[in-house]
């Protein structure tokens, strides 16, 4: 009974809210959404050169985003001599494979990919709450296809954080940030062996 | 009334800009490009890639250096706006990126074993293999253009057809690789010579 006890305590400590174990305090603020500009502009290649670490395998090439529209994005990553790895399409809610190369064609990396590209193009989100950190940065809380997204903004957006019961699963890094291009982005995952660096073509 | 001829003649004349040449010229194209490539113990020459996607505004530029040594040493470094080599010597792909080093055995990878071959292939311009290639020749103003469509069902899922231009020597200037999707790699050559002695230092990974 009493490890019962103690496993419910601890498992409350465990599951304990994501902005209480970073002692976040609320803040209110007057903006109803949170944005994210790094992709917003339709007259801009986006085009990073791109590492991706998956378990011991590395993985360089050429990372390509491309909105086309209002809610229409493409995302491309092909080897540094152009062969393409990767063609995938954002349209309002849907997402379409346009080619894999087939080594790459498993259902649960496509899904990773989708869920990790799918935050880090949504330039709107509505605001759940607000808070702020002893470090002058603002935190906004919001969801995107039911998961909890933790935006951190000092001057600019500087990172994203998706949580996961009260935990961190994956960090999107902005820095280096001229106006509304980051030149440095990183997608790094704290439960799996996945991160992704992208440095812009100059 | 004569404006629309000329205004159509002159439509033509554009069409036409490139024209299929006759057996006898493909013939002659063929042999000449072929006594070049057997002749080639060495290239080097610089280059300029143009990724082209049909969806962005402008193609992805890069450019570096390629370096090839008979009978199978072939580097191929870019230099702007990154720094990355692939050197494929001995039967491995040696990558160096932006001096993050990795190597991969290719003895056991078929696929990366024709990718060699058909990387020095290309650079010399001697694909000429009617059995893997259904191959169209052209005449484009003073060079010719040859199509290269690979006949292996696998393989042309990656990639449709392969352009390349000859100039009036045989020599390859330029290499086009299209998708199946009408994306294509453009990669043009310049400061070409051959047979100058290249150390081995050059393929030294």
């Amino acid at each position: 009974m009493r490890y019962l006890l103690s496993s419910f305590c601890l498992l409350f400590i465990a599951c304990g809210s994501y902005p209480k174990k970073h002692d976040f305090q609320i803040e209110k603020v007057a903006t109803n959404n949170v944005q994210n500009f790094y992709f917003s502009n339709e007259n801009e290649d986006y085009v990073y050169k791109a590492n991706i670490d998956v378990y011991d395998n590395n993985f360089s090439g050429i990372f390509i985003v491309k909105k086309i529209e209002e809610s229409n994005h493409r995302i491309v990553f092909t080897t540094e001599m152009g062969n393409k790895i990767f063609d995938f399409s954002f349209v309002n809610n849907t997402f379409r494979v346009n080619f894999i190369l087939e080594d790459m064609n498993k259902a649960i990396l496509i899904n990773i990919l989708k869920k990790d590209f799918r935050a880090l193009i949504q330039e709107k989100l509505p605001i759940i709450k607000s808070y702020s950190t002893q470090k002058d940065t603002l935190v906004y809380e919001t969801t995107l296809d039911n998961k909890t997204y933790f935006y951190f903004k000092t001057q600019q957006l500087d990172k994203i954080i998706r949580v996961g019961n009260g935990k961190e699963k994956v960090a999107f890094l902005f820095s280096e940030i001229n106006d509304t291009i980051a030149n440095r982005i990183q997608i790094l995952h704290s439960n799996i062996k996945l991160n992704i660096n992208l440095k812009l073509f100059k | 009334m004569r404006n629309i001829i000329y205004i159509l003649f002159f439509m033509v004349a554009l069409v036409n800009a490139q024209t299929k040449m006759s057996n006898a010229e493909s013939a002659v194209l063929k042999t000449k490009v072929k006594a070049h490539a057997t002749t080639i113990n060495t290239l080097l020459s610089d280059f300029t890639q143009y990724k082209h996607l049909d969806f962005l505004s402008n193609d992805i530029i890069s450019s570096g250096k390629l370096a090839f040594k008979s009978p199978d040493m072939v580097k191929w470094e870019y230099l702007k706006p990154f720094k990355y080599s692939v050197l494929f010597k001995n039967d491995k792909l040696f990558i160096n990126d932006e001096g993050n080093k990795s190597d991969v055995d290719l003895s056991s990878n078929k696929m990366f074993k024709q990718l060699n071959s058909l990387i020095i292939n290309s650079v010399k311009g001697d694909m000429f293999d009617d059995n893997e290639f259904d191959i169209a020749y052209y005449k484009k103003e003073a060079n010719s253009e040859v199509h290269f469509s690979p006949k292996d069902k696998e393989f042309s899922k990656y990639i449709k057809a392969f352009h390349i231009t000859f100039n009036d020597e045989g020599h390859v200037v330029e290499l086009k690789m299209l998708e199946p999707s009408e994306d294509y790699t453009k990669i043009v050559f310049n400061n070409r010579s051959v047979n100058t002695p290249l150390s081995d230092a050059i393929f030294a990974q």
